[in-house]
């Protein structure tokens, strides 16, 4: 399915979906409110059936004060990409869980909690994945500084 | 062997002729040594497949220098290669690994991350910043990745260390031969004089004069066709 009719389609499915500028693929933004219905018919509903979830990270819009939640879907079926994006705010950032849509979703979640400090609502296990389970703070957050970099970021 | 080595100097030094015996010793233990230095691969990152497996293969060939036999286990090496970053959590193992190894070991850190944190040096949250804090380094050997032919020439700058460095009277140190010796002629006050100089000319420039004096200025001025008098 193309780029357009596949937007048309979402939209379709969620009232509050708008379309994202900047994007190579297709890409739609969502309210976090949204976000969890989104994804399930997403998966589940024969023309889309995104059953793989690539990545998930975030993008942090310190001036914003928000933090930009970034899925990228590819659907194995129909062989077409997805991208969902969904601002939270920075502060006591939370986001519902995702997996029990995808189980990769398990692991995807704990990085972004390991380096952005964002919390999962409903995750089984959220704990740091990569960094030491000691580490203070969130390294990927824009106003990270550690005393051993030689120059702030 | 090892409680042989350590009883000898004192057991032959006192006798007439020891040292001499012990400098011949000394020779034959130091080319055994540097001959057959069996690495422990340690590869993290991208200088491993230069460092470790392009070096290891027939075309730049490490088995010329009788380390071809890397092994896994710090048990059985004794040149420890770091090719690679090293970041905190691998820090700590590198330490246990390095810990490990029998003495007498030596350590290369090639590539520029394993220098000085290499290009994430100044705003990585997670890289060390040299390997030479967390081991004692003997062999530096820059590039990103060093080909293998520098690898090379750091593995033999390091056999002439073992061969002209070390001796069983006094183990563990290491003298460094490569490091102290000024070509012929030149003297540090040489050095200082012409580092002054070269401070004191490169302070200012002239644009224009220098722009004026390049070669290809002039060139140009042969290239560019001469405007035709009757247009």
């Amino acid at each position: 399915m193309d780029t357009e009719a596949l937007e048309k389609l979402v939209m379709g499915l969620e009232a509050q979906c708008r379309k994202r500028e900047q994007a190579d693929r297709a890409a739609v933004d969502v309210p976090v409110s949204a976000l969890e219905p989104l994804m399930r018919k997403l998966r589940n509903e024969d023309p889309l059936s995104f059953d793989l979830l690539l990545d998930h990270t975030a993008i942090d819009h310190i001036h914003e004060g928000l933090f930009e939640m970034v899925y990228l879907l590819y659907s194995t079926r129909h062989g077409h990409h997805l991208m969902v994006t969904c601002e939270i705010p920075r502060m006591d950032s939370i986001a519902p869980t995702l997996s029990d849509l995808w189980p990769i979703a398990h692991w995807q979640e704990r990085e972004v909690f390991d380096l952005f400090g964002i919390g999962y609502d409903g995750h089984p296990d959220l704990r740091r994945l990569f960094l030491e389970d000691g580490w203070k703070g969130y390294p990927l957050r824009k106003g990270y500084t550690d005393p051993d970099m030689l120059e702030p970021a | 062997m090892g409680i042989v080595l350590d009883r000898l100097p004192g057991f032959l030094e006192p006798i007439p002729g020891g040292s001499v015996l012990i400098t011949s010793i000394d020779a034959i233990i130091n080319w055994s040594r540097s001959n057959s230095l069996w690495p422990l691969a340690f590869g993290t990152k991208c200088c491993a497949i230069e460092m470790l497996m392009a070096t290891g293969a027939p075309h730049q060939d490490l088995a010329r220098f009788g380390a071809e036999v890397a092994r896994q286990t710090p048990r059985q090496a004794d040149l420890m290669v770091i090719a690679g970053a090293i970041v905190k959590k691998m820090a700590m193992r590198m330490r246990l690994l390095y810990e490990q190894m029998a003495e007498p070991r030596y350590v290369m850190a090639t590539g520029s991350c394993a220098i000085s944190g290499g290009p994430f040096m100044y705003h990585s949250y997670s890289i060390v910043r040299g390997a030479d804090e967390v081991v004692p380094v003997d062999v530096y050997v820059p590039g990103c990745p060093p080909r293998p032919e520098a690898f090379f020439y750091g593995l033999m700058t390091l056999q002439k260390m073992i061969r002209q460095g070390e001796t069983i009277r006094k183990p563990g140190i290491r003298k460094k031969p490569v490091l102290a010796a000024l070509p012929q002629g030149i003297t540090i006050d040489d050095l200082h004089a012409q580092q002054q100089e070269m401070l004191e000319h490169d302070n200012m420039v002239d644009v224009e004069q220098a722009a004026a004096q390049k070669i290809w200025a002039t060139r140009l001025d042969q290239w560019i066709p001469k405007p035709s008098k009757n247009s």
